[in-house]
Formats: C-alpha cells, structure tokens, sequence
C-alpha cells in the first residue's frame, strides 16, 4: 500500500464537503416526559405516525406504539438508561423498517438490520417496512410444492409445503431448534446444480432467534456454518440481553426478509425460535405502557400478535412469480400444556403441527415426533408422488400400533395379527429414528421407508434395524445410482420402479439375514 | 392528564360564552390577570389549593379580589368553578384557554433561539418569513443562546427549524463517520 499524502485527504474531505447544503433543517420535536424498562412517554410529537422510528438522544432509536391524547408511547431499541426525563425527541419520518437483499445471506444481524457479526457494514440498494400487510386472496395459490425437511418422520407423516406454515411446538429440550436447523441445512440440496436440473428451486433461509442465549445462538450460527449453510441463511438474533422490544420486533423482521425474496420469485423459509418469548416481550411492553391485561396477563391484541405475523407466509400466484414465504414458528409449551393462551392461539393459526414429546425424547425416539397429533393440513398436496405411494400406509400402520402398544406386555399371548402389527410398528418407530445434521434426500427416505412399509424389515431383529438401514442406502447409493436419480427425477413411482425395488431388497434382506446371524 | 382534559374542557365552555357575547379578547386578558396573581402569591395559591375554607368564603374572596378588575362573565366563570371544586385548575385554564384564542385568531408562537442579541428590522424580517412560512400570524419570542454558536433555531409548536452552527456541524460530523457518498 502507499502512503497516505496529505493532498489525498483534503480531497476527499474537499469532495465530502462539497455536497453539503445549508439549507434549513426541519424536523418535529417532544419531549420525555418518563421513561422506563424500555418505554418512554413522549410529550409533543403530535404528528407521529404509528410505528414511526424516533429518534432520542445518544443514537437510540424507538418506535411509536401508542398514541395518546397529548403524549405518543413508545418502545426504545437501546439502552433506556441513556434516556432522561425532559430530552428532546426527533421524528425520522420513516416507519421502523429493514434493509433487505442478498447481501443479508451469510450474516448475522439484529431486529433492526444491523450486523452484530463484526463483519463490517451491510450494503444494500433495499429497504423495506418491518410491519408489512399479509397479501390478500387474489394474490396468492394453493401451496403445491414440496419443503423437504430432510426428516423421515416429517417428510414422510406431516409433509410441509413452499408457502405453508407449520408450528413445532414442545417442551424445552425436546429438540424443536434440531428440527428446524435441520431443515436449514437440508435447504443446501436445493441450491445445487442437481436440484436444478431437477427443477426444484433454491430456499433462502432465515433464522430469527427472540430471547435466546447469546451462547445458544452461536452455536447455531457456528453449526450453520460448518454444514454450509449460512451461505443462503440469514441469523436474525434478538438474544436474551437484548431489550424487549428487540424481542419484540424480531420476527417481523424476519417475515419483511422473508417477503423480498418471495417477492422476487424465489423460496424463502423463517423460523421463529421461539414465539412464546416474543409473547413474553410483548406483554412486558404493553404492561409497561398501561395496556390494560387479559388472560395471563397478556394484552388484548396478542392473538394479532401472531395472526398478522404468520399470515405473511404465502405463496404466490405466478403472475406475481409464484413465490413462497414458509414459516416454522416455534412454541415452548411448559410441562407438555398445550391448553395454554400462546400455544392454543397459535396452534389455531398454524396450517398444522409437529407435536414433540420429552417421553419419547427420553425413550431414545428422535426426532420425538407424537405422529398422532401432529398433523400437516396443507402438505399433503405438496408431497411428491412417490412419497405419498410409499409413506400412505405408514401412518396408518403406526396408528395401529400405537393402540395396541398397550398389549405388548403379553408377549406370546397375543393372536398371530396382533403380533405382527406390533412387530411392524416397532420397526418402523426404529427406521424413523433419524440422527441430528443428518438430513437424507428424498429419493433416499422412499427407499429406506419403502422397506418399512412392505415388510422387509419383519425379520430383522430390531437392534439391527438401523443397521440394515445403513447399509441398505449405502449399497443402493453405490450400486443403483441411477434408479435414485430416476425417483428424483420423475417424482413418482412407476410400476417398474416398484418391482425393482422389491428385488433389490428381497436380495439385500436374504445377505443381511445371514450377516445377522453370524 | 386527567385535570388537563378537565381545564380543556372548561376552556372550551367559556370560549363558547366569551365568542356568544364577544368578549373573547376581555376574558382572555382577564384570565391573564387572575393567572398572574395567582402565579404572584403564595398566599392566594394556599387559598385555593385548601379544601377546608367554604364554598361561600372562597366565592366572597374571589369578588373581593377580582370583582372590579375582571368583567362580569369572569367573575361568574370563577364562580362557576369554585361551585363546582374545580379551582385549583384556574390556572390550567387560563392557559388553555390563551391557546385556544390564539387558535381561533390563528396566530402561532415561535420561539427563537439566536447566538447574538437580533436588531428590530431584522426580528421584524424574520417574523415576515415565518409568517409566509406557516402562513398564520406568528407571535415571536426571543431568546439567546451562545452555545449555538451561530444561526437561528425557530420551533413553532413541535416542529423545529434548524439552522444553527451547532446542528450543522453535528450533520457534517455524522456524514464523515459514515464516509461520504463519493468514496472509492
């Protein structure tokens, strides 16, 4: 590098300068009138807009929630210790709103747009109002294609589709986080050259985090990145120590990210992790601006709360370039109450559930997936054929085995049917079993859970289901590659197809036997 | 707040007798006179906050007081309010009811902060501009203010015109921390 001369300086100062006009400065000003754990009471203001971004002294800015007869309240995005009572108060004019573009992926950011990764500032030509209007009926079509999850259990029994919202919701620590960064990283598929050849268009990710742990969220980020991911994945984080109203704001953030790229005709997936806290932050600013309370304390609106939230999740209509926006919010439900205000609120907003439970955590099932209450109420159309030819008995199947888990215990007592249903449903309870960061394609969850379904796996011991699944994958990846293209491919199960299929196994069931046995 | 909405609501009555038999501007400087007593002595603010003196003694002091300064719909208002143990907020409705004259004369107060002392034409000059700007008549009131440095800063209810030395610096400060539009 060369030296710094000093003319280079001046000139540039000079050029700076040069565009500076002197013109008057006009803005509107209030006052504080009292501040609190991230409110404050503005006295004057009397043009501000609803949501509108104001301006306090030491670079902190607020947003306008209540306006009142002679004062506006507002919610502070910085540090409300700054803040004293009689500080002058500026309107921006703009309503809080988001940089949005390409230039988001890979990075972290807050609510408000800005990094927090210490990568440098973020350029962008876009910016878009964080409080956007959901789009109405003419704009949008019935969701048709396919959000692979990479999860057996999902991809299989509550099938997600491109525009469709899906709420995880269970106790803390029963993996509803592992689900959701699953699906991110299972998103990596479909920005590659073979997905595009097999028409399926790439996923842009977000991630927003509300009230987690800094810690937690690193390890996100950090897991994202290891897996690739974060190169089509934004983090929007609004942690623990960051004020509430952060909290607050974060998953519109989220949503308004999330609606550039519908916009512009591409795929777009959010994750809310997790709705419960942003109810929490929302209820503790609106007791502290003197919303009257309701149930649990919550006010009145949080049922809009998340309404108006999730409904921005959409898929277009192509005229407007058949764009999707899919939300995957997510509830933590305290000591599995799912009767709870938020949880009931949001599960009737949702286009369905995956319901996961800490028993069945404990007892080794992972993904802990209730499949009987969970449920998917638009996937299914978006299921590609051969999925649903194969994974159409495997729900039945395991409903049938749950009623009669309850015999079990009598062991050899049971009828000859009864035996075999609990024999098969335990096996296929053993093949859903599915590790974390392990996402599978969905040529491979056919095979794997074609096996299942047409009894190949009744014979085998069921510690050594998981084996046979390994091993069944790896020599179909090695030796029938081009029958797995070929499902990808077509998307649907010919006759053909089906009968190699069963030879394939009838052959790998006999080896497999014998290496049992041995 | 709740008081304030009270006195609006008492102003906005007696704007509405004053208007009827056109006395608005000799209730206005009646109610200036009545707050600047009050605002004057302690005493008479001790009078009026206490609930122990009687309605009829308040009443006969008030005339003492005021009955020949202050016109007979004055005098009959005070009353009113003394009645109806809303006393305490005469001042507040002096106040409101001073804004709403100003309303209804469409005049508008600008405030103006200058670094140095400005001459008669040149006050009379800025009061002509501000006069265009809002298109209202403006009532100017001037104060000083070094640290300003240079320049006027005008604010004309909650709006703000800035055209200080101080607030331009602080603008060119702001664009040399984000680097300036022309860079690289």
């Amino acid at each position: 590098m060369a030296e710094v001369r000093p003319e280079e300086v001046s000139a540039i100062l000079r050029k700076q300068l040069a565009g500076f006009e002197k013109e008057a400065d006009i803005y509107d000003v209030g006052t504080v009138l009292q501040v609190g754990d991230g409110v404050a009471r503005v006295y004057g203001l009397t043009k501000a807009l609803m949501s509108e971004l104001i301006e306090f002294p030491h670079g902190v800015f607020g947003m306008v929630l209540n306006l009142e007869e002679d004062n506006v309240g507002c919610i502070l995005f910085g540090e409300s210790s700054e803040i004293k009572e009689g500080d002058v108060v500026k309107r921006t004019g703009r309503v809080a709103s988001m940089p949005v573009g390409e230039q988001m992926l890979g990075r972290v950011v807050n609510p408000l747009g800005q990094p927090t990764d210490g990568r440098g500032p973020i350029k962008t030509e876009k910016v878009m109002e964080i409080e956007r209007k959901a789009l109405g009926v003419i704009q949008r079509q019935p969701v048709k294609e396919p959000l692979q999850t990479g999860l057996k259990a999902v991809d299989g029994m509550i099938p997600i589709g491109r525009g469709q919202r899906e709420l995880i919701i269970g106790d803390r620590q029963t993996g509803k986080t592992a689900i959701a960064i699953d699906t991110i990283i299972n998103q990596k598929y479909t920005h590659s050259e073979k997905a595009k050849k097999e028409g399926i268009k790439p996923v842009y990710c977000i991630y927003v985090a509300i009230g987690q742990k800094s810690s937690n969220v690193a390890q996100v980020v950090d897991k994202l990145q290891q897996e690739g991911a974060m190169e089509y994945t934004t983090v929007i984080a609004a942690t623990a120590s960051d004020p509430a109203p952060m909290q607050f704001i974060a998953p519109y953030s989220g949503a308004t990210l999330g609606e550039f790229f519908r916009d512009t005709g591409r795929h777009a997936l959010v994750i809310y992790d997790d709705l419960t806290k942003q109810a929490q932050s929302y209820r503790q600013v609106s007791l502290l601006l003197r919303r009257p309370p309701g149930r649990e304390a919550y006010p009145g609106d949080v049922f809009y709360l998340h309404s108006r939230l999730l409904e921005r999740a959409s898929k277009l209509n192509e005229e407007l370039g058949g764009g999707s926006l899919t939300a995957l919010p997510i509830i933590e439900t305290q000591a599995n109450d799912v009767s709870a205000y938020i949880p009931t609120n949001v599960i009737s907003i949702t286009d369905g559930q995956i319901y996961l439970e800490p028993g069945m955590f404990n007892s080794g099932i992972r993904p802990a997936i209730n499949v009987g209450i969970s449920v998917s109420r638009v996937g299914g159309n978006a299921q590609i054929k051969a999925m649903k030819k194969v994974a159409g008995r495997l729900r039945l199947e395991l409903a049938q085995y749950r009623e009669l888990e309850a015999f079990a215990k009598f062991g050899s007592d049971l009828d000859k049917a009864t035996l075999q249903q609990l024999r098969r449903g335990s096996r296929l309870v053993e093949l859903l079993k599915q590790g974390q960061y392990v996402p599978m394609t969905v040529e491979k969850q056919i095979v794997s859970i074609f096996s299942g379904t047409n009894g190949y796996l009744d014979e085998i011991p069921l510690e050594h289901v998981q084996r046979f699944e390994k091993e069944l994958l790896e020599m179909t990846e090695l030796k029938h590659v081009d029958m797995l293209a070929e499902i990808a491919m077509t998307k649907d199960l010919a006759e053909d197809l089906t009968k190699r299929l069963h030879e394939i196994l009838k052959g790998f069931t006999e080896s497999f036997k014998a290496s049992v046995k041995v | 707040m709740k008081n304030l909405r009270a006195a609006h609501r008492y102003a906005v009555a007696l704007m509405a007798v004053a208007e009827e038999q056109h006395v608005v501007d000799r209730v206005a400087s009646d109610l200036e006179l009545v707050g600047s007593v009050i605002r004057g002595s302690r005493e008479v603010q001790l009078f009026i906050a206490s609930p122990v003196i009687f309605v009829g003694r308040k009443k006969s002091v008030f005339r003492a007081l005021f009955g020949t300064r202050v016109g007979r719909e004055t005098l009959a208002f005070l009353e009113l309010l003394v009645t109806k143990r809303r006393e305490a907020l005469i001042a507040n409705i002096a106040e409101q009811f001073a804004t709403l004259r100003d309303e209804k004369y469409g005049i508008v107060n600008a405030d103006v902060t200058s670094a140095v002392e400005l001459d008669p034409p040149q006050g009379q000059e800025l009061k002509e501009h501000l006069e265009r700007f809002t298109k209202k008549k403006v009532r100017v009131r001037f104060s000083l203010d070094r640290s300003i440095i240079g320049g006027l800063l005008v604010r004309i209810g909650d709006t703000v015109l800035d055209v200080s030395v101080k607030h331009q610096m602080e603008q060119l400060r702001q664009r040399f921390l984000e680097g300036g539009p022309e860079l690289n």
